[in-house]
């Protein structure tokens, strides 16, 4: 009988510990108390149903980010058409949300998965990828004449120990928006700066602090008054440190001491810290949600990338300038940079009609196509030649131009960037709910030096 | 009809066969697969450098004891907040099944969904149980934010869902109990407490042991609520193993340091269920 129930427990916990097991290689699995492992709730959506081969049409792959009518998927639906009718190739794309594509991509390609051709990779990933097998080498595709109508950072940005893995989509870069009409109704205006004589954070801080006396001065009307669109992320936040003249990362790639336990970063924190805990920053909104606001016109001032304008949800006026810079420290502006790259799955069937789909994007028709209906920052040369020479491009498009040929910082250059965001994503996050500042960041020196001890081994 | 059974012998095991190799392949082998990988060097050699390098991690540490911690907290609360519901719902009167079909309700929401919708309700900013809690003076709660109360908000998510799931089965095992047994308690001048303790909960015991044993397997493996609305946050105060191991699966591509963590987490739930087992057998005896 003992035997029996203990027969049974064991077959229990067997089959409970396969879940454990599996259930990370599981996006469904929805048990209970409360009760699944696996219930993510990602999200994909083809763009087609179309198989590899249909008839004589070459099919390629394309796994990326940016789900619905509103984001990628509806936005390269008439470049994947262009392409389609200009070569004959059709594009079978893969839309999946932000975060889960990293997930896609890690299962896909660690399981050396070939049914995708082309990949929509991250800049951060590319060194990631390459030194992990999932890219195939670019430098054989792509002629030292094409790779010169990059500038050079971005290109730098899509070559790692060396090798080209990644074509730049666009880069990005950061302004400081604000809402023009609240300002207005606050009767504030904004000092007269330009790319010399830049707005400091102080200024923009105490601005706000001025406006939300004005327009929420109980604090009941939910106002924020300076925030950052992709709050507690690296991307953006790091640059409150580099404007210190912090840096990102060790030059190996590998270590974060000495770097973030420094003074620019405990200074750059605490001056974050403070804005929150004035109530003139957030708190509780997360990056998704954050620039929401702002496009609500619930927000006074944001930093921001250039799609910004274009996403207001309300009719407020919205005003742009040259991201602001540190009292005493007017000359290490910086602006955060870098965006999206195409590779190649290195065990891709088609990798020469996957190299030709990537031209296209990166430096043809398709490019032109997407920098119109993207309006992010080109990576092209002459494309940004174009917005600076061009008297009736938009001002804020110059501003943007001019802060990603002066000012910005490239991400942390790293192999194990997953690592290093989630480790330091998660410490702006802490900071911004109040932890202690110089023991947040000793802490981060410490999880990140155990995450990546694995690789040095 | 017994005749089939006794000419083919086989025939029973030929029946299970389907299932026993989908469990083989996708349940047993899983579990193989991953300790063979946790104790596996990168040129496929036998090594323990990657249980070293865990071991040696503070991450790991603090992962563990919030996992613990979790576990201390939710297996109780789910397992008596459960039993009282089912107590509840188990009473004979007109319309109780409409009560049994509300508390039931919370489980046929996605774990996914019922936590984005109470992430919004704990809002620091605009959530309803802080605007509700504003109208009593009390100052906005940092519930998902503030590392004091994000461990038990997640308990509180996870519960919410998770007692109504385990309710059914209690309610079940009451179903199942002779009410000749209460009559005759009753008769003996038994009091509530004195038939709870002495009567139901002893009558329960094989449904208790089931329902003690697979909530302590689904909460020792819960992450969903922690991805969503957490992040393993604030300052790790919510970051399970489970979680950690999805990280490393998913974000570092870390698959031997996943292998360590899921098998460790194996072999605690692999434990507790034991000693659990142990603890209510010896109670029978």
């Amino acid at each position: 009988m003992k035997l029996k129930k203990m027969m049974s427990l064991i077959l229990v916990t067997a089959m409970a510990g396969s879940m454990v097991l599996t259930g990370c290689g599981s996006s469904s699995g929805d048990g209970a108390g409360g009760a699944s492992s696996g219930d993510s709730g990602g999200s994909a959506s083809s763009s087609s149903d179309g198989e590899k081969a249909q008839g004589d049409t070459v099919t390629i792959k394309w796994i990326s980010q940016g789900t619905g009518e509103d984001g990628w998927e509806g936005m390269t639906r008439p470049i994947l058409e262009a392409y389609e009718e200009e070569t004959g190739v059709h594009v079978e794309a893969e839309f999946y949300t932000f975060s889960d594509l990293f997930e896609v991509i890690e299962t896909k390609a660690a399981a050396g998965n070939a049914d995708f051709d082309v990949m929509s990779v991250d800049v951060t990933y590319v060194s990631k990828y390459g030194t992990s097998g999932y890219l195939e080498p670019l430098d054989q595709y792509f002629s030292d004449e094409e790779k010169a109508k990059w500038d050079d950072a971005s290109y730098q940005a899509g070559v790692w120990d060396g090798t080209m893995y990644g074509a730049p989509e666009n880069t990005s870069t950061q302004e400081l928006y604000y809402n023009k009409t609240l300002l207005d109704k606050a009767g504030i205006t904004i000092p007269e700066n330009d790319a010399q004589h830049r707005l400091t954070y102080e200024q923009v801080a105490e601005l706000a602090r001025q406006g939300l006396e004005k327009i929420d001065p109980d604090g009941t009307q939910g106002y924020i008054g300076f925030d950052f669109q992709q709050v507690s992320r690296v991307y953006q936040m790091n640059m409150l440190a580099n404007a210190m003249g912090g840096k990102n990362i060790s030059d190996d790639g590998y270590s974060l001491d000495g770097v973030i336990n420094t003074q620019p970063w405990i200074d750059a924190m605490t001056w974050y810290q403070n804005l929150v805990n004035d109530g003139i920053a957030s708190r509780g909104y997360d990056a998704d949600q954050l620039g929401d606001q702002f496009a609500a016109g619930k927000m006074l001032f944001i930093v921001g990338g250039t799609w910004t304008p274009a996403n207001m949800t309300c009719d407020d006026e919205v005003g742009y300038t040259y991201a602001p810079c540190f009292e005493g420290h007017e000359d290490q502006a910086a602006t955060s940079t870098g965006s999206w790259y195409f590779g190649i799955n290195s065990k891709s069937q088609n990798k020469d009609a996957a190299a030709d789909f990537i031209k296209f994007f990166t430096l043809g028709k398709g490019s032109d196509m997407w920098l119109e209906v993207n309006g992010d920052v080109p990576s092209r040369i002459d494309k940004q030649e174009e917005i600076a020479n061009n008297p009736d491009a938009p001002m804020d498009m110059k501003i943007a131009a001019y802060e990603a040929a002066n000012t910005a910082v490239p991400r942390a250059v790293t192999p194990v960037f997953g690592e290093y965001s989630t480790v330091l994503d998660q410490a702006w996050e802490d900071v911004r709910n109040g932890a202690d500042v110089e023991e947040t960041l000793n802490n981060a020196v410490e999880q990140f030096a155990s995450a990546v001890a694995a690789y040095k081994k | 009809m017994g005749g089939i059974y006794i000419k083919n012998k086989w025939l029973p095991y030929l029946l299970i066969l389907p299932t026993i190799i989908l469990i083989c392949v996708f349940k047993i082998y899983p579990i193989f697969d991953s300790i063979i990988q946790g104790f596996s060097s990168s040129d496929s050699g036998f090594t323990l450098d990657n249980y070293k390098l865990l071991f040696a991690d503070k991450t790991f540490w603090n992962s563990l004891k919030v996992t613990l911690k979790f576990n201390l907290i939710i297996i109780p609360v789910q397992i008596i907040v459960a039993f009282i519901m089912a107590m509840f719902v188990n009473v004979k009167v007109r319309g109780i099944e409409i009560f049994r079909t509300v508390f039931y309700l919370p489980f046929c929401i996605s774990l996914t969904i019922s936590t984005v919708i109470w992430q919004m309700m704990l809002n620091v900013n605009n959530g309803v149980v802080n605007s509700m809690l504003g109208v009593l003076g009390i100052k906005p709660i940092g519930f998902l934010i503030d590392k004091k109360w994000a461990l038990l908000s997640i308990v509180l998510i996870s519960s919410w869902r998770g007692c109504a799931y385990w309710m059914m089965f209690i309610l079940a095992g009451l179903k199942g109990v002779d009410s000749a047994v209460y009559e005759a308690a009753k008769i003996d001048g038994s009091g509530f407490f004195n038939t709870l303790f002495r009567v139901t909960i002893p009558m329960l015991k094989n449904t208790l042991l089931f329902v003690l044993v697979a909530n302590t397997t689904a909460n020792f493996l819960l992450f969903a609520p922690m991805q969503i609305a957490t992040d393993g946050g604030p300052q790790g105060s919510t970051n399970v193993l489970m979680y950690e191991a999805y990280k490393s699966a998913f974000k570092y591509s870390n698959r031997p340091r996943q292998a360590c963590l899921v098998t460790i987490l194996l072999v605690i739930v692999m434990t507790v269920c034991v000693v659990q087992n142990k603890l209510m057998t010896e109670k029978e005896a």
